[in-house]
């Protein structure tokens, strides 16, 4: 069976509420007694007097619904990366979406699908042909090929192409649209296709641009008296020659701020335990040692960086050499620098990657300035693409740029209609085209805009020009792998038979109803203070909400209690006929 | 570029260059002589920025010499050193307290491919401004008579809206 051979984590269970309640009390001990975080200093020596996959199965039994970041993993040693897997990584402050658990295509480095990986399972042809894919877009040579994902619904064509944008990494563009996107009042179709195929490719370009470069004497960050005032961020950073404060806006507060987590070194395993999990240590003792000590990105007093004044990217260069006796502070990893010499701000050469929408917007006269303002850019007059085009051109030539083809995935691509589909047709055979990626969950149907039917609604010329991949329906054991994932995702814990029912509903009904019960039911669960979801909250919302195969038999059975249903439908049909 | 003189004392009031990005689009004004235009973008939308209380330093030439006026700097006069670079074409000023240094280009002279000279220099401070100035070589001096001369024959804009007639 596939989606097995990936070692499960044991699920966590009562068993460590029982030992983590023992060790709480037998922690009165003084010398096991856990310190509060803050009490921490750098470079202190902690001990958790515990095996490693231990302290990684507490850590995951204890963050589930938690959202702040907890455990990041370097490269390294192979257990804590297969374990830590499955943490996320980034600090969440988006809201759960459909798709929110993809965090790449799972794929090893010889681009084979693993069983469960990065939020995907199973479907493991579809992914193989996308890391093929994958490799034919990072390598970039070719233009203008098309794919077609095809698949009946939940088969998980959107989470391949989001998969794919999210392994392809943020210097690749990835633009993702709906088919239905392209009809506005405002664009003609060919306008927002264009626009789109332009906005998935790149340029890296070098420019000379302002750099500050200097050593960081201070951060401050004080928020201005009154409720909600505005915090201000104050940098102080210096050269040999001079010294220079500056005022920091909210965002790059922000940027500063995000990282202000202190963390836990554990030598053995190199692995990151951050600040909220401190608990988990003593000081003195046998067991898993770690050192105390802020994470690698947060820029402090010694640090030596750059920032890019158009942009804000701060890059650190690494720790200067004065501050270099606080060795503890910084880790092994730590590169010493000489603090700069001369001026602060400077002149570089930097490589920038703008889309050729981006270039387009800022050349288009008519909407330059407002455009920044509004978002909307409106039509793009085809005189300046084309001078674009060339100035593009002759940087290639002279190797001053070079272009990165992007992904444009159309999903529904079904909605789009015959005028766009030979539009894509020619659009494909420029030099400058993206990879297109479409997918559609219909099978042979009317072609949009025409009397003519297709396969997937698409014409067959384009058909012909497009790589197909198919996506099949889950297996049972897949489907509970998913539903188990999405149960992380959604912070529900759920116990062993309610995911199994919860699996049985799926197979059944469908993927997206079974999603939709687990938030429900672990409402419902909450609701009698139960930690868990039982089977019983599972049954109950099953029973709230109907399918939409339920549904369908509601409707049949009770229709003629509905409105406008007094056997006068046909009536009202052919007086709607006459009256237009 | 654009020029702007005061008629009567023939000196040149702002000299600002537009500049391009490589992408194209509208560009900035660099204004190489004059007071700085001031920024019209938002604080919000700026990510880093000096502060307010950080040394500035602005071009204002005189008829017979170049100045530059570094405003906010509290040291007293002895703590700077002010030096001729000739191999990057700029004057150095260095604080003996590390706090400030600044690469001062001129522009004028690189023009001329004229060699910076160390005796044309003086500098002068008050009320927290470090005022530089450099003495117009000849060869300046004699290129502005012709270029004002040149200037004589250029039409007046009027840029007071006299024409603004009340009702």
């Amino acid at each position: 069976m596939p989606g097995t051979s990936e070692e499960r984590q044991p699920t966590l269970s009562e068993s460590y509420t029982t030992v983590f309640a023992q060790e709480e009390m037998a922690g009165t001990s003084p010398e096991r007694q856990p310190i509060p975080s803050e009490s921490y200093a750098t470079g202190d020596v902690l001990v958790a007097p515990r095996t490693a996959s231990e302290v990684i199965d507490i850590i995951k039994w204890k963050t589930r619904g938690n959202l702040l970041l907890h455990l990041k993993c370097f490269k390294g040693d192979s257990l804590a990366a297969a374990q830590v897997q499955e943490v996320r990584s980034i600090t969440r402050i988006e809201r759960i979406g459909a798709h929110s658990h993809i965090r790449g295509l799972g794929l090893d480095d010889s681009l084979e699908p693993r069983a469960v990986s990065q939020g995907m399972v199973g479907q493991k042809m579809a992914r193989k042909a996308a890391g093929v894919i994958l490799q034919m877009i990072r390598e970039g040579k070719i233009a203008g090929r098309a794919v077609l994902l095809a698949g009946q619904p939940g088969t998980g064509k959107t989470a391949i192409a989001m998969g794919l944008a999210q392994a392809l990494g943020p210097d690749t563009p990835f633009t993702s649209m709906a088919g239905s996107e392209i009809y506005s009042l405002e664009m003609s179709k060919t306008e927002a296709l264009t626009q789109a195929i332009r906005k998935s490719i790149g340029i890296r370009i070098k420019e000379e641009s302002e750099i500050i470069e200097g050593e960081v004497v201070e951060v401050v960050v004080e928020r201005a008296a009154g409720a909600g005032g505005a915090r201000l961020g104050r940098l102080t950073l210096k050269t040999t020659d001079m010294e220079t404060n500056y005022d920091m806006g909210t965002k790059m507060i922000d940027s500063l701020l995000k990282e202000k987590v202190y963390y836990l070194h554990v030598y053995k395993f190199d692995l990151l335990i951050y600040f909220d999990m401190a608990y988990l240590w003593y000081k003195g003792g046998s067991g898993l040692r770690g050192v105390w000590r802020p994470p690698p990105n947060l820029v402090q007093a010694g640090d030596v960086i750059t920032i890019d004044k158009a942009t804000g990217k701060i890059n650190k260069l690494g720790r200067s050499f004065a501050r270099a006796r606080d060795y503890d502070a910084t880790g092994q990893q730590a590169r010493f620098v000489q603090c700069p010499e001369g001026e602060l701000q400077k002149r570089k050469e930097v490589v920038h990657t703008v889309t050729l929408h981006e270039v387009d917007v800022i050349n288009s006269r008519t909407h330059g300035f407002l455009a920044l303002f509004s978002g909307d850019t409106g039509e793009i007059k085809s005189e300046i693409r084309e001078q674009i085009n060339a100035k593009v051109t002759e940087w290639r030539e002279e190797g001053k740029a070079e272009m990165i083809p992007g992904v444009l995935f159309i999903d529904e691509a079904h909605m789009l209609d015959i005028e766009c589909f030979s539009f894509l047709n020619r659009a494909l055979e420029s030099d400058t085209a993206p990879v297109v990626m479409m997918a559609t969950n219909r099978g042979i149907t009317r072609i949009r805009g025409t009397n003519y039917k297709s396969p997937h609604g698409i014409p067959l010329d384009l058909l012909d020009r497009m790589i197909i991949v198919p996506t099949a329906p889950y297996s049972q054991q897949e489907l509970k792998e998913i539903l188990n994932i999405r149960c992380e995702e959604e912070d529900c814990q759920m116990s062993n038979d309610a995911l199994t029912v919860l699996t049985r509903i799926a197979t059944e009904t469908s993927l997206r109803y079974a999603i939709q019960l687990i938030t429900t039911a672990s409402l419902v669960a909450r609701r009698r203070k139960a930690n868990e979801v039982s089977m019983e909250d599972v049954k109950k919302v099953y029973s709230l909400f109907l399918d939409e195969h339920r549904s369908e038999q509601f409707v049949k059975e009770y229709q003629d209690e509905f409105m406008f249903n007094d056997g006068a439908g046909g009536e009202m049909a052919h007086t709607l006929k006459t009256t237009q | 570029m654009v020029e702007e003189y005061n008629t009567d004392t023939e000196v040149l009031l702002r000299r600002t260059w537009k500049v391009r990005g490589k992408l194209g689009g509208e560009g900035k004004w660099d204004v190489e002589v004059g007071d700085p235009i001031p920024d019209v973008t938002n604080a919000e939308t700026i990510d880093i920025i000096e502060s307010k209380d950080q040394p500035i330093v602005s071009r204002r030439n005189t008829r017979i010499n170049l100045e530059w006026r570094i405003r906010n700097l509290p040291y007293p006069i002895d703590i700077y050193s002010i030096n001729v670079n000739n191999d990057e074409k700029c004057i150095i000023v260095k604080t003996s307290n590390k706090k400030y240094y600044k690469k001062l280009h001129v522009p004028e002279l690189a023009r001329l491919t004229l060699p910076l000279e160390q005796n044309n220099i003086q500098a002068s401070h008050s009320f927290n401004t470090l005022i530089i100035t450099y003495r117009k070589p000849q060869m300046l001096l004699d290129m502005e008579k012709e270029w004002f001369l040149e200037l004589k024959n250029v039409k007046h804009v009027n840029t007071m809206p006299n024409e603004c007639k009340t009702q």
